[in-house]
């Protein structure tokens, strides 16, 4: 048995729809559940948090090559001082790098605000892409260094 | 003499009919594209090497090929007519797989879902070209572009139809480089292809943990069937993720998925003996596993586009077709189309998501189809 038929004989039209059906709304609710886990996540850690009367304001050590403690709290608005703190780390990465490496290392010695500063270097160039997602460091020469201060 | 004319007379040589040859030049071809091309070569080699093994002609009765009682190559081939080799190779995939940025963009988990429209359009074609419903949907489920999930449906319902599925999924999977990228371009303009997706937010290790037993317990209560396959895959991810049972993953996604691998791929291609291999059905087979696959690759790409008309962060519709889960052969794809119009573009990680999707959607699509058909 062949053609249209054959579809209806055996079903088709009803399994093809069902089937399509079922696997989209279980990948939708899937999406669903997962895009709230985090929040839900977060609800739990604050209400935790809520709990404890007195929280003990931490203190942050320095990491053991002791880049943690000389990082200043906010976002530094100077790219020149950035490459002075991250170069010394880049360098132990190698010469080419995945960003995800180089985000463990920050995120590992507390520096703040990690994703924007490797934003803000890969935009300023100093950061570049090597195709594949590898990277490469290139600090501003003394030249480039007057011209990000003007910047 | 009369000794010497006997041992000829068993010998391969004399007993090759062109079936053989034909086969033999098959496994040649797989083992090129393998080992020169570097297409698939994980999968490639093994099935192409077994193709050359199960062609060997030899004299029938004395044990020794796949279909014969009590031969070696059968009871390696028990893994595959079981489902045990897909299962395991699972468990490796999932201790392999990073849901993070799934996690991060649940929104690219629909993707995975739309691309498995092929699976269903593949089983209209089938039942209408004459397929039986079992064997329907075992051609069908090549295009969820994955070669354990097709193994294993076929193993479920259609059996004999293992090797050319088989066979037909694995190529097309190490295809993906001369057949998506025509179809992407095809359907996407290049303002489309050029769009940059959103940063992913940075995901918690306890996301990460708790969601394959959310992933469990949705995927497998709506399709109990799916458990061989989608339960040992959360389990594998479990043990990535959970942190306390490194070494078990670390085996899972080494020594136990190459085993496991090895032996599917050489008795998947020793099952293609010619004689039984090079059959009518088996064109069939292939002509449909191409339209299965092109049609979830298109259903992806386009799905993309129409969720770009009600979202505020657009996405590159090329990710639709990475939710085919022939991982991460087709993620990769995406990635170098999308970076062939803008180097800046990188894509990897979101395709990546989709990938992951559709390794669930297909495993959930073989549960559902089997469940559909069990009492036919």
């Amino acid at each position: 048995m062949y053609g249209l038929k054959a579809i209806s004989i055996y079903n088709g039209w009803a399994m093809a729809f069902a089937g399509a059906l079922i696997v989209f709304s279980g990948l939708v609710v899937l999406s669903l559940v997962i895009s709230q886990l985090h929040k839900v996540l977060m609800f739990f850690e604050k209400k935790s948090a809520a709990v404890q009367s007195c929280p003990e304001i931490p203190v942050v050590e320095p990491s053991e090559d002791g880049f943690g403690c000389l990082l200043p709290e906010p976002f530094p608005a100077d790219l020149n001082e950035i490459v002075e703190l991250y170069t010394p780390l880049v360098e132990t990465l190698g010469e080419s790098f995945c960003l995800s490496e180089l985000y463990e290392i920050l995120r590992k010695n507390n520096f703040p605000h990690p994703h924007l500063t490797l934003t803000a270097l890969r935009e300023s160039k100093i950061l570049i892409p090597d195709g594949d997602g590898v990277f490469t460091w290139n600090p501003p020469t003394e030249h480039d260094d007057n011209k990000l201060d003007e910047g | 003499m009369d000794l010497l004319f006997q041992f000829l007379s068993n010998t391969g040589y004399y007993l090759a009919d062109y079936r053989n040859v034909i086969m033999i030049v098959v496994g040649s071809v797989f083992l090129y594209l393998g080992t020169a091309k570097h297409y698939e070569p994980l999968l490639l080699v093994p099935i192409g090497f077994g193709i050359l093994v199960g062609n060997v002609p030899f004299f029938k009765g004395f044990g020794l090929g796949i279909y014969e009682n009590n031969s070696v190559l059968h009871y390696l081939y028990f893994g595959v007519v079981t489902g045990l080799y897909p299962s395991i190779i699972f468990l490796g995939l999932g201790a392999m797989t990073d849901f993070s940025s799934l996690l991060a963009r649940p929104v690219l988990m629909l993707l995975g879902a739309a691309a498995q429209m092929g699976i269903f359009f593949t089983l209209l074609g089938a039942l209408a070209l004459g397929f039986l419903p079992k064997e329907a949907a075992s051609i069908a489920i090549i295009g969820g572009a994955d070669g354990p999930t097709s193994i294993f449906l076929t193993a479920k319902l259609a059996p004999h139809l293992i090797g050319p599925i088989a066979i037909a999924a694995y190529s097309y999977m190490a295809l993906i480089p001369v057949i998506q990228p025509p179809i992407m371009r095809l359907l996407t303009t290049r303002k489309e292809r050029l769009i940059h997706m959103a940063e992913l937010r940075l995901v918690s290790k306890k996301e990460r943990i708790i969601f394959p037993a959310v992933g469990l317990f949705l995927c497998c209560f709506l399709a109990p069937a799916s458990i061989p396959l989608l339960g040992t895959f959360f389990f594998g991810n479990f043990l990535k993720e959970c942190g306390v049972t490194d070494r078990l993953a670390q085996t899972a996604r080494t020594a136990i998925i190459d085993t496991a691998t090895i032996f599917l791929g050489i008795t998947v291609g020793a099952s293609t003996q010619g004689d039984v291999f090079l059959t009518t059905k088996s064109v069939g087979i292939f002509f449909l596993g191409a339209v299965a696959f092109s049609i979830a690759t298109a259903s992806g790409v386009i799905f993309a586009k129409i969720m770009n008309f009600f979202l505020k962060d657009k996405i590159n519709p090329l990710l639709g077709a990475a939710g085919v889960s022939a991982v991460p052969g087709s993620a990769r794809e995406v990635h170098l189309v999308g970076q062939s119009e803008d180097p800046e573009n990188y894509l990897l990680m979101h395709a990546m998501a989709c990938n992951s999707s559709g390794v669930i959607g297909s495993a959930i699509c073989a549960g559902i189809l089997w469940s559909f058909l069990v009492g036919f």
